[in-house]
């Protein structure tokens, strides 16, 4: 199964991001750019692998600004493109879109960003929907993976009709859902890339009123455009006690809520597949006669409050009660479910639905006691763990009170206790940099303690060099800490310039993080994090030898790259139980309990550690961890 | 829950109020606690509520009536030296052992002689070949014995070598030269609860160094860099009063002598609490013989000491002369006098007579030098 089948009108079993993928492909693009990020990642990763086939460019590119300043410069030579980010990559491409939304485009554009509600793999659950709002930007919401499809290749057809950015908004089950989807039309056709030079777009001083009053006007006519499209629909009675206006998997949930609930001839749903600007007529013609709404929408209370503006505006003499995120009814944090929309409607209707029997709950309850807490972990092997276990111990000799700044990646965990809770600030791509450069100047006011910033190799190249050199130019006092594993690990490998394979696996020049550094004068260290004793003397020196920024660069491939390599272990590990003191004084469970490798397991009937062989990945760094040798390496 | 673990105990109890001589009791024999440049790091948190660091500390609380006990036979009395079973003055008889030594060369010598004659096969000594950052080393030849020789004034966590070196399966039998905090640590060692756990039968042998306080790592580290480069460094020296001098010898530029009142800013101020001079828990113990050049002043405490002597005696690697009445008598009086000092500063940090930090257990012993004062 693949996005790139050629049978229209056959029914495949997709994901939603491999959906937009192939909505993409049905509008004929010629260009998609992307940096990764859960959960959008997909979407260019599945056109990565048909570029070839389709004739597409297709890149990972060095962050989700240029990405999408590569995706507009297709579409200023007249090819259509595509980007897609998650909600914390379209504040870095803001910027851009904030200025390319005034001076338009040429041939479709359209922005794909993933939101994660619950901020299940982000710093934060940012609702990128208010970003269209601000921008006047058609904002689309697939409810279902046929949507997802059918609407990415409807926004290129709206984003040429107005020549804008056309932003399609997912959310995590969206994305990473699978559902039936009908396969339409692939294109054929060659495409031509010239940028017309008698045309401009150029947003210059003076000129950005005319343009922001040219698309603020245009509002309108993106909702006529939005006409009778099939994305907005109603089902329910004709005069519904309570309306349901929802979006996204909203739909989804309420319109389960409904069925469990049996209210199919009560509570109507009116689903909304553009949500912003909101289709006057559709709207009008549906709220008419309504006096409640409950409205179920992921993350913010975006279409609830633009909802809630529009009655005032459009629906004159008729009066509203609204349920929703702002009246409690559904939860304003956090991601949303099923339940959520029961519990609302449920509450709203006064039905008295009890979904489990009390006693039910109770013994969930009870179970849940016995669940031992487990925290977010490295893979066993992973070259993090050995990395943070070195600073940890450095920053413990250095004495001082060393701060750690931590950024996006699979060591952000460095939070954790599987990263002894070293990192102790976590925000923006780029950003533990930029706040150790800040941190290491600070010592005309009495700061001593060692900086130290973490950031991996696809991060460095990300934003951390515009910090990096930030640091050196004003001669911070701080250690750039660069885990380098080999590609862009927590969103699936993808490469990035300093490996040497594009997003097709096409050979490219690797840029080399180290002779960049140098070039900068900036001293690097490289380290093996496997060799842990090495690691942590590095960091000793590197830490005494204060005053400019310095960078370690803690360089062991992804244990999970060299799995996937089908490569030995480095290592044959084994506990010699004989050995092993176990609990008593000397070691204190120290493999177990501080050092805490999955692979490591404490034996309750032996009371010794054992390895787990399932999931050892023989890296070794164990058996130097061990006070009693009793950890043995055998080389493979 | 108020349970202490043992590591917090010893954060807060010797750690954090400076009373750590940084003798490595607690270290060596586990990876929770490591000495670091004249600090015990804490590098990760055990969970058991006692273990040998703490039980092995000399400085949480000791009980020297107990100690005195186990290894003496009797009960600990203020007094001023120790125990004596006998005391002299001697010197070694090899001219490169001499050479090598700080004063007369018998520590070397006795080493030497231990591992010739097979009381033990390993000694645990102090490498302060970098005068700045001595540290403890495990030797099983007399070449290695002789990188040991010669004082640094610089504390160093011997114990921990030799915690580390009571593990290992091919060392059986151990010789220590310490100073008298890390003897007091051994002997508190020795006779603990926990003694078993950590082999302590192997010590066979523990060769004292008098001191009358050590400097801090990092502090005096730096005090010297300023002056001179750390590696240049051959020996330093504190030579007998009225000098009142620190003296560095350089390979390069040498002898360059510093006010010892520009030095004393870095002892230790866990030393200004020892009561100890002559390291009075040893088999024999060594130190300068102020006023005669180029020999050490020797205390012989135990049977075993005895026989170190008479061995090294028979093998002609030292030389022994008597010690004149009135050397003795004023070696009794600093000695006492060291005693009295660090009770005064005990009472002074506490503010109280009756707190006496970690000597509390001994009040007896205690009490008849505080009424002297």
């Amino acid at each position: 199964m693949g996005i790139d089948m050629d049978k229209p009108g056959s029914t495949q079993l997709l994901m939603g991001n491999e959906a937009i993928a192939r909505g993409a492909l049905e509008a004929g693009i010629g260009v998609a750019a992307a940096y990764p990020g859960t959960p959008s990642s997909e979407v260019i990763g599945t056109l990565a692998e048909v570029a070839r086939k389709y004739g597409l460019y297709v890149e990972w590119s060095i962050n989700e600004k240029v990405a999408l300043e590569v995706a507009a410069a297709a579409s200023l030579s007249g090819v259509r493109a595509i980007t897609a980010m998650k909600q914390n990559g379209l504040n870095v491409a803001f910027d851009f879109l904030a200025n390319v939304a005034l001076t338009g485009t040429n041939k479709g554009l359209v922005l794909m960003v993933g939101d994660d509600p619950g901020g299940l793999s982000s710093t934060n659950e940012q609702d990128s929907r208010h970003i269209a709002r601000i921008l006047d930007l058609p904002l689309l919401e697939p409810a279902t993976f046929q949507e997802a499809k059918d609407m990415t290749k409807w926004a290129f057809q709206l984003s040429e009709e107005i020549s804008n950015v056309c932003i399609l908004r997912s959310v995590t089950r969206i994305s990473h859902g699978r559902g039936k989807v009908i396969l339409g039309d692939l294109p054929s056709m060659e495409k031509w890339a010239y940028f017309d030079t008698s045309k401009s777009y150029a947003g210059i001083a003076g000129l950005a009123t005319r343009y922001h009053k040219s698309i603020h006007e245009n509002q309108g006519s993106i909702a006529d455009l939005y006409g009778s499209t099939p994305f907005n629909s109603y089902s329910g009675p004709e005069r519904p006690d309570l309306l349901v206006v929802t979006c996204g998997s909203g739909w989804l949930y309420a319109t389960e809520a409904v069925k469990t609930l049996s209210l199919e001839q009560r509570v109507g749903v009116l689903k909304i597949g553009t949500t912003w600007p909101l289709p006057t007529q559709f709207l009008q013609q549906h709220l008419a006669g309504i006096d409640r709404i409950l409205v179920v929408e992921e993350v913010d209370p975006f279409l609830e409050t633009n909802l809630k503006e529009f009655v005032v505006d459009r629906m004159a003499g008729h009066s509203y009660r609204f349920f929703g995120k702002a009246s409690g009814h559904i939860p304003p944090y956090g991601e949303i479910n099923v339940d959520s929309a029961i519990d609302a409607l449920n509450n709203i209707m006064s039905i008295g639905y009890r979904p489990r029997e009390e006693a039910y709950e109770q013994k969930c309850r009870e179970a849940a006691q016995h669940v031992p807490p487990r925290g977010l972990q490295f893979c066993a092997g992973c070259p993090h763990r050995a990395t943070y276990w070195a600073i940890k111990d450095a920053l413990r000799m250095a004495g001082g009170n060393g701060v750690v700044a931590g950024d996006i990646g699979c060591y952000t965990m460095g939070i954790q206790a599987t990263g002894f809770s070293q990192v102790k600030t976590v925000h923006a791509m780029g950003s533990g940099m930029g706040l150790a450069s800040g941190l290491g100047k600070l010592e005309q006011f009495h700061f001593e303690q060692p900086v130290l910033a973490m950031c991996g190799d696809s991060t460095f190249f990300h934003a951390a060099i515009p910090a990096l050199l930030n640091a050196v130019h004003n001669e911070a006092d701080v250690v750039l800490v660069i885990v380098d594993n080999g590609g862009t690990a927590m969103t699936g490998f993808q490469p990035h310039p300093g490996v040497d394979r594009d997003a097709g696996g096409e050979i490219r020049p690797e840029i080399n993080i180290e002779k960049l550094c140098e070039s900068l004068g900036i001293a690097v260290t490289v380290v093996d994090p496997y060799d842990i004793e090495a690691t942590r003397n590095a960091f000793l020196e590197v830490l005494e030898n204060r005053g400019k920024a310095r960078v370690v660069m803690s360089r062991r491939e992804c244990a999970l790259i060299r799995a996937g390599k089908r490569l030995d272990p480095i290592a044959r590990v084994r506990v010699d139980g004989s050995k092993c003191y176990g609990d008593n004084c000397g070691c204190n469970r120290y493999c177990t309990r501080i050092f805490r490798c999955p692979g490591l397991i404490w034996d309750r009937e032996t009371l010794t550690a054992k390895i787990d062989e399932a999931v050892c990945s023989g890296c070794g760094v164990c058996v130097s961890i061990c006070p009693q040798s009793a950890i043995v390496g055998e080389t493979a | 829950m108020n349970e202490c673990k043992a590591w917090e105990e010893l954060r807060d109890g010797v750690i954090e109020e400076n009373l750590c001589t940084y003798c490595g009791a607690c270290t060596g024999m586990c990876p929770y606690l490591v000495p670091y440049k004249g600090r015990i790091i804490i590098r990760d948190q055990c969970s058991l509520d006692n273990g040998r660091c703490r039980a092995f500390c000399p400085r949480v609380g000791v009980d020297l009536t107990h100690v005195h006990n186990s290894m003496f036979g009797s009960s600990y009395e203020s007094g001023d030296i120790g125990v004596v079973k006998d005391v002299f003055i001697s010197r070694a008889a090899d001219p490169k052992i001499l050479s090598a030594g700080q004063y007369g060369g018998v520590v070397t010598a006795l080493g030497v002689t231990a591992l010739e004659e097979g009381m033990v096969d390993s000694v645990v000594a102090t490498d302060s070949q970098d005068k700045c950052a001595p540290f403890g080393a495990i030797t099983s030849r007399r070449a290695d014995l002789f990188g040991c020789a010669g004082s640094s004034y610089v504390a160093a966590a011997t114990v921990d070598a030799f915690n580390r070196a009571v593990r290992e399966e091919h060392r059986h039998n151990l010789a220590v030269v310490c100073t008298p905090c890390q003897s007091l640590a051994l002997a508190n060692m020795t006779s603990s609860d926990l003694a078993e756990k950590n082999n302590m039968g192997k010590l066979k042998l523990v060769i004292g160094l008098f001191c009358t306080w050590a400097l801090s790592y990092e502090s005096f580290g730096l005090f010297l860099m300023e002056k001179v480069d750390p590696h240049d460094v051959v020996k330093v020296d504190i030579p007998p009063p009225p000098a009142e001098t620190f003296d560095v010898y350089t390979r390069t530029a040498g002898r360059l002598s510093l006010p010892l009142s520009d030095v004393r800013p870095f002892i230790r101020e866990a030393c200004t609490y020892c009561i100890d001079m002559t390291a009075e828990f040893t088999d024999v113990s060594v130190g300068a013989a102020e006023g005669i050049d180029g020999w050490n002043t020797v205390i012989v405490r135990s049977e075993r000491g005895l026989e170190l002597i008479d061995k090294a005696v028979k093998r002609g690697h030292i030389k022994i002369e008597t010690l004149p009445e009135k050397n003795l008598n004023h070696l009794k009086d600093a000695s006492r006098m060291k005693k009295k000092r660090a009770l005064k500063n005990i009472c002074r940090k506490t503010g109280s007579r009756n707190d006496l930090l970690y000597l509390r257990n001994c009040p007896t012993a205690m009490q008849i030098l505080l009424e002297e004062e």
